[in-house]
């Protein structure tokens, strides 16, 4: 208690007496008791003793008429003896008893012990009534006898003379251990008080009964005292002196009138003193009112001022007796809670205390009036001139009810506020000003009256006192706690401020920074601070400036102490709370300071805790760096999960729709706004992308950046970045997830200016950022890598998708070149085998085409999963490098097509010199060009008048092919990607995979190209003839039937005669002759090309080239077989037929339609014509042939497998060679003259290609003019009779 | 004339404060805050009477070298202004001059249309009106 802690007090006490800061009211009606801990202290025993002791704080007496009173006793542990001076003053400073406690362990203890109660007897000498030692001995030895040890106790017995009934069955229980000790040890000579022993575990049972009975022996003596004062003759009193006043009377005249009431004043209020003591209450108001009077009446101010205040401590014992039992319990925040209760409080207590009594008023303050109007007390004028100093006419009081002159709970404070003015006038009096204002103001805040708490604490202030600084303090913490106590939490913030600067203040010796840095932190309340940074910021309330100031020095303070742990924190708080309040400089400065604490002890997020149990929670420096924005980064493209079903999208007939049908979408989207979309896989490392901006003008290096999350288990990797003045900076932070589940990225943890701080989103004001994030996390995939065997491309592809890409191929290839790419994938996670693969392409070329050139086998490939971890799998991606071969044709091509004919066949036939034998016949076939090409638009510039030609429209030579390259038949470039999708573990199980791609970038060259084309007929097969360009740099090698080669140079070209066989015409009759002919030549047409010199080699396609419907004909076989016997013998091919000049030979036709159709509208044609050999036909025979019956015979239909005959009679009239020409001409049904029954009318040469198109549905026959010849024609010599 | 003019807030946040002696601002600060329990003290008597009219809130305190004098708006607004001790020819008449005087200029600055009632004043005008005002030579 006290006594152990007030060792430090300086004991050298001022000339003044020392301030009791504790002082109310009350104690004016306390006994004083010092109660002081002797010998070397060993507190946790004496504490026991001590409280006992103090429990015994009033006693009940019974006087000698009859009346309880209750005395009340003050025990203190230190008082001056200056204080005792004032005795007379104000009796309740006389200090009456004295009780020590002490322990011993040995005689020589004992004897110290004695000593120190002896001399403080001779301290207090003056005013101790009576005294008692307290002492605790060794514990007992087990075997001691009992002796007569009882002495020391019954003498104490004896002494007291008013012993409680109850002691003498306590004492019995006693004995044993206590007397024994006194046996033991003997108190020396010199030691005339009386001891208590007791051993050291004793449990003192009887010590209160022995307190109570020391402190009844007090106030008997109190009580013979008061009554002595009170038979004093008013004419015989000696004036009654404060000690300051000893020179002021000397020398003047005693008996003197005025001198005379002043001393029967200053008796009067002195017994009023002790009368209040003694417990006679009524007694002492009315001595006080009129002692009052009388000094009054002298001008004896101080003792105007006493006599004041007596009174007001009489009606506060009255009034407010819950003071005495638990001062100021009355907590400011209970009264200040309510208005409505406040000024009611008071009052009612003591109406309470009234009402029962009083019979005809509910309010105090008018009963007051009342009694004292009736009773006619001297509270206002009346001068009671009592020739004795007796106690008032009042007598007792009566149970329970309030005397009648007892001050109302207002009058109080202005008695105060007279007394205090009194005892102004008194430069020495300072010390007992102070006090009646402590007192006044702790009444104040009893009847609950907070302006006039203020009001007389203020005042405090203004009295002169000379101090010490500790007292000085002392006193500032005083006003602060009462101000507390009425919740003027700003102005106690005031004060104990003041009081922590007085502690610390320049000039002082002995600084103590502890009582100044715990005084600082107990004022943040008043200056709306909280230790929790958070709270601060959330409030936003307060000074700025003072707070500023306030952390400032509570830096100082911790620093001071060497507690840098703590500087370090408060002023990250500093920094952290006040930032928007300080300039730049200031930030800058604060933040160099905080580099400077924390390099002596570094800061980090935990609690800090006091040794008196505060607990200074952490602070963070969120915003230094300040965050600009946080983003959740997905994971690279390529390793991204996907699902590897995709979800069926909402299968709605509408996609979006911007209205929203109900509230429920909206909110959803809003709980879910922190939700990030995508996934984090576990084991793989991921990213945040913070971008931070450094506030300060200096480098921030911001060291240990780590993401802080929730959830599942993470590891996030230290970051450490060296930040500019105010450029902001992106800053990625890595983590692993550990397991899987969700994840709630709170922030980031930082190491900056030597604090690590834990920065969390929801703490970050004034942006627009979500207080985490959530992030789902998938089971672990496989990863892989992917390898080919084609070396890598220097660029990417900008194909769509380009970001999974994650390796790259290219190859070159002539066009027709086959090649192929072997991939291998090694899984490279560890763990994790890979279960699951899907391959696919994409490219940039039409789906048809893109799966002839990529072929991958995916049998072998699935056949080849699982793949242990760290296993490889390889598969080959087969390309070919398919192109157009054929040149579209170059419209200047055809216009010469009539200059050709033989000449141009003479041109071939010279270059395909293994080809000689070719007939020469082949180029007579007639081919009806009236059906416009379907693909070269420029052959519908051909009118159908040109069908006599022989149309070959090959281009003439090598030169010319070359100066005719189209653009398009430069290098082509094809992007292509070879998708994986890949999975395995528990991640397939649930239904994720990655995607990664392969991009290959082929390039391909051309090498062979067909400029142009025709159909040459021959008997059983037809000849393909083709002009082929080597469009490469070398040399190439041209394989086009089984055993045929030719060497083209390069950039040359050559016409290369293709035999091929005739297809049935039922293959056909159901196609499009176009089609027909596609199908046809890459069937059977196969031109390998070998680059002499090297072994790239190929196969030109043939797609692309559109045969006319006369090139179809050919290539088909007729449908129409002929059977033509001339003069009864049938004819044969290249047959010598000889007939004679004037007779009749007979020809006959016979025809059998072989096809699957009837034909329909044929016209058999015969036609003699003489053949000169030389280019020229002459057709004009009239004079020379002459057929019976009509040359051109109709045959309506001809059905299938039907046959007709047709024969007539020819006679020559000249002898020579003759040739027939025989040809059946099927007309289409828009050439007859029953168009309209058919209803088509198409003029021969306006056929257009839409027309044709429209029209190639139905029959083959049907459409189209054909035209099949016997061939050769049969050659008739006619010879001269 | 006076040390320290005060604009405090309904809510007890400082929104202007004058002193004629920067350097000791922070001091005058600590005064005028310790200040506020009075005036909310005396505002609460105040709202009791609603007939009170009375917006001079007086004498809030007194130290050996201030008088804070209070003065509480109809909306709460709060003017304290702290005065020399020393000077005893100032009479509680021109305290009341005083608060008059800024009790004017303060609503001709809040009528400011781009002011935020609550935030703090950066009025020019203002500050130079005060100015004015603690040098006496209104």
């Amino acid at each position: 208690m006290r006594a152990t802690v007030q060792p430090h007090a300086p004991s050298v006490e001022p000339v003044m007496s020392r301030l009791d800061y504790e002082q109310n009211a009350l104690h004016h009606s306390c006994l004083l008791v010092l109660l002081r801990g002797v010998g070397p202290s060993r507190a946790r025993i004496l504490q026991r003793a001590f409280e006992k002791v103090r429990r015994v704080n009033n006693i009940k007496v019974t006087d000698s008429s009859g009346i309880v009173r209750t005395i009340y006793f003050r025990f203190i542990h230190e008082h001056p003896v200056e204080h005792n001076d004032w005795g007379d003053f104000q009796t309740h400073r006389r200090l009456l008893g004295l009780i020590t406690i002490g322990k011993f362990e040995n005689q020589t203890e004992l004897n110290e012990l004695c000593r120190h109660h002896e001399s403080l007897k001779v301290r207090y000498g003056g005013t101790l009534y009576e005294s008692r030692a307290i002492f605790f001995g060794p514990d007992a030895q087990p075997s001691d006898s009992i002796g007569n040890h009882k002495d020391g106790i019954t003498t104490v017995d004896n002494a007291q003379a008013d012993a409680s009934i109850d002691l003498g069955h306590k004492e019995t229980q006693h004995p044993l251990a206590a007397g024994r000790l006194q046996d033991e040890f003997t108190t020396p000579s010199n030691f005339k008080s009386q001891a208590f022993f007791y051993r050291e575990q004793d449990n003192c049972i009887d010590l209160e009964s022995r307190v109570s009975d020391f402190l009844n022996a007090l106030f008997w003596v109190l009580e013979s005292r008061r009554l002595e004062r009170s038979r004093e003759k008013a004419e015989k009193v000696s004036l009654l002196l404060a000690p300051f006043e000893k020179r002021d009377f000397v020398g003047l005249d005693m008996e003197s009138r005025n001198n005379r009431k002043r001393c029967v004043g200053r008796v009067m209020k002195n017994l009023a003193d002790l009368s209040l003591q003694a417990g006679l209450l009524d007694d002492a108001l009315s001595l006080y009112h009129n002692a009052n009077e009388t000094l009054r009446s002298v001008g004896d101010s101080l003792w105007v001022g006493a006599s004041e205040e007596g009174l007001c401590a009489a009606s506060a014992v009255i009034l407010y007796p819950q003071m005495r039992t638990s001062p100021l319990r009355n907590t400011p925040e209970k009264w200040r809670a309510s208005d409505a209760t406040k000024k009611i409080n008071t009052p009612a207590n003591c109406a309470d205390a009234i009402t029962s009594n009083s019979s005809s008023c509910s309010s105090v303050s008018s009963l007051l009036t009342n009694n004292s109007s009736a009773s006619g007390t001297p509270t206002t004028s009346s001068s009671s001139s009592t020739s004795t100093i007796s106690a008032a006419p009042f007598g007792h009081q009566r149970n329970g009810e309030l005397p009648g002159n007892i001050l109302k709970p207002e009058e109080i404070t202005n008695y105060y506020r007279k007394a205090i003015i009194n005892y102004s006038k008194y430069r020495h009096a300072a010390t007992i000003e102070t006090e009646a204002a402590l007192k006044a103001t702790r009444i104040c805040i009893e009847q609950n009256r907070p302006l006039d708490v203020a009001m007389f604490l203020q005042n405090i202030l203004y009295i002169n006192l000379s101090l010490s600084e500790a007292e000085r303090v002392k006193r500032f913490e005083i006003i602060t706690e009462l101000y507390q106590q009425i919740g003027y939490q700003r102005k106690a913030a005031f004060f104990q401020r003041l009081a922590a600067l007085k502690h610390v203040q320049q000039g002082s010796q002995a600084p103590d920074w502890t009582q100044s840095y715990r005084l600082m932190l107990g004022s943040f309340t008043g200056y709306l601070l909280s230790l929790d940074p958070l709270e601060v910021l959330e409030n936003a309330a307060g000074w700025p400036a003072l707070q500023i100031d306030l952390a400032q020095n509570l830096i100082t303070a911790a620093r001071r102490l060497g507690q840098s742990a703590l500087a370090t924190r408060h002023m990250t708080f500093l920094l952290q709370t006040q930032w928007d309040n300080m300039t730049a400089t200031e930030q800058s400065e604060m933040a160099v300071q905080l580099q400077n604490l924390s390099a002596q002890c570094e800061g980090s997020p935990v609690p800090l805790v006091l040794e008196n149990g505060t607990v200074i929670p952490p602070a963070n420096l969120t915003d230094l760096p300040y965050c600009l924005e946080m983003v959740v980064k997905d994971l690279p493209t390529h390793l991204r999960p996907q699902r590897i079903k995709i979800a069926k999208a909402d299968s709605g007939p509408f996609l979006f729709t911007p209205i929203h049908f109900n509230s429920v979408d909206r909110r959803d989207k809003k709980k879910d706004k922190n939700k990030i979309a995508f996934l984090w896989v576990q084991n793989d490392l991921s990213e945040v992308c913070v971008r931070l901006r450094n506030p300060l003008p200096f480098e921030l290096a911001v060291t240990d950046m780590r993401l802080l999350s929730n959830g599942v288990v993470f590891e996030s990797l230290p970051q450490t970045v060296i930040l500019q003045p105010h450029v902001p900076t992106n800053v990625s932070l890595h983590g692993t997830p550990i397991e899987t589940g969700q994840l709630d990225l709170q922030g980031y943890s930082t190491h900056t200016l030597g604090v690590k701080s834990n920065c969390r989103l929801k703490h970050m004001r004034g942006r627009h950022l979500p207080p985490n994030y959530l992030v789902d996390v998938i089971p672990a995939l496989p990863r892989i890598s992917v390898k080919t065997s084609l070396p890598q491309t220097a660029t990417f592809s900008n194909m769509n998708k380009a970001d999974i890409v994650v390796t790259s191929a290219s190859l070159t290839l002539y066009n027709g070149e086959s090649s192929s790419c072997t991939i291998t994938i090694k899984n490279e996670s560890s763990t994790l085998p890979l279960e699951h693969l899907e391959v696919n392409i994409n490219s940039n070329v039409e789906q048809e085409l893109q799966k002839k050139m990529f072929r991958i086998d995916e049998q072998a490939l699935q056949a080849q999963l699982p793949v242990a971890p760290q296993g490889m799998l390889e598969f080959v991606v087969y390309i070919y490098a398919e192109a157009d071969f054929v040149c579209p044709m170059p419209a200047g091509s055809l216009n010469s097509s009539a200059d050709y004919g033989p000449s141009s066949m003479s041109h071939y036939a010279s270059v395909s010199s293994g080809h000689a034998s070719l007939p020469a016949g082949i180029s007579s076939p007639q081919h009806r060009r009236q059906d416009s090409m379907q693909h070269a638009a420029s052959r519908s510039t051909i009118s159908a008048a040109q069908h006599s030609l022989a149309a070959l429209s090959l281009q003439p030579g090598g030169a010319d092919t070359s100066s005719s390259l189209r653009p398009q038949q430069l290098t082509q470039h094809i992007e292509a990607q070879l998708r994986l999708k890949y999975s395995g573990g528990e991640a397939l199980v649930a239904g994720y995979c990655r995607q990664c791609a392969v991009s290959l970038n082929l390039e391909l060259i051309p090498s062979v190209q067909i400029t142009s084309w025709d159909v040459l007929p021959a008997e059983m097969q037809f000849y393909l003839v083709l002009d082929i360009s080597n469009l490469t740099a070398q040399e190439m090698s041209l394989n086009y039937t089984d055993n045929k080669n030719i060497l083209i140079e390069a950039k040359e070209s050559c016409r290369v005669p293709i035999p091929v066989d005739r297809c049935s015409l039922e293959q056909v009759c159901a196609a499009r002759a176009a089609e027909v002919a596609e199908n046809l030549e890459r069937e059977r047409v196969k031109i390998n090309w070998l680059l002499t010199g090297t072994d790239i080699q190929g196969v030109a396609s043939l797609r692309g080239i559109v045969l006319s419907h006369g090139m179809v004909d050919l290539t088909t076989v007729s449908p129409l077989e002929w059977s033509i016997s001339f003069q009864d013998a049938p004819v044969q091919p290249h047959s010598e037929i000889v007939a004679t000049v004037g007779q009749r030979a007979q020809l006959s036709i016979n025809l059998t339609n072989q096809s699957l159709q009837p034909l329909k509208n044929l016209v058999l044609t015969i036609k003699f014509y003489q053949d000169y050999l030389n280019g020229m036909e002459n057709y004009n025979l009239e004079t020379r042939v002459a057929i019976s019956g009509p040359n051109r015979i109709t045959i309506p239909v001809l059905e299938k497998h039907a046959q007709t005959q047709h024969n007539c009679s020819v006679i020559f009239f000249t002898p020579g060679r003759f040739k027939t020409s025989i040809e059946c001409v099927t007309k289409p049904q828009s050439h007859q003259r029953n168009s309209i029954s058919t209803g088509r009318s198409y003029p021969a040469g306006s056929t257009t290609t839409s027309q044709l198109e429209t029209t190639s549905t139905s029959s083959f026959d049907e459409q189209q003019a054909h035209t099949w010849k016997f061939i050769p024609p049969i050659e008739v010599t006619v010879v001269e009779q | 004339m006076a040390f320290c003019i005060a604009v405090i807030g309904k809510d007890n946040a400082p929104l202007y404060l004058a002193t004629s002696d920067l350097e000791r601002e922070l001091d005058l600060q600590y005064h005028v805050h310790a200040a506020l329990d009075v005036v909310e003290e005396k505002c609460l008597i105040g709202k009791g009477a609603p007939d009170s009219k009375e917006l001079y809130l007086g004498l809030l305190y007194s130290t050996e070298i201030h008088k804070i004098y209070g003065f509480v708006t109809n909306s709460r607004v709060k003017f304290i202004v702290v005065i020399d001790s020393s000077n005893v020819a100032l009479r509680e008449n021109e305290v009341r001059a005083i608060f008059r005087n800024l009790h004017m200029l303060y609503t001709d600055a809040v009528c400011n249309p781009f002011y935020i009632p609550g935030e703090q004043l950066f009025s020019k005008k203002f500050d130079r009106a005060v100015q004015k005002l603690m040098n006496g030579s209104t």
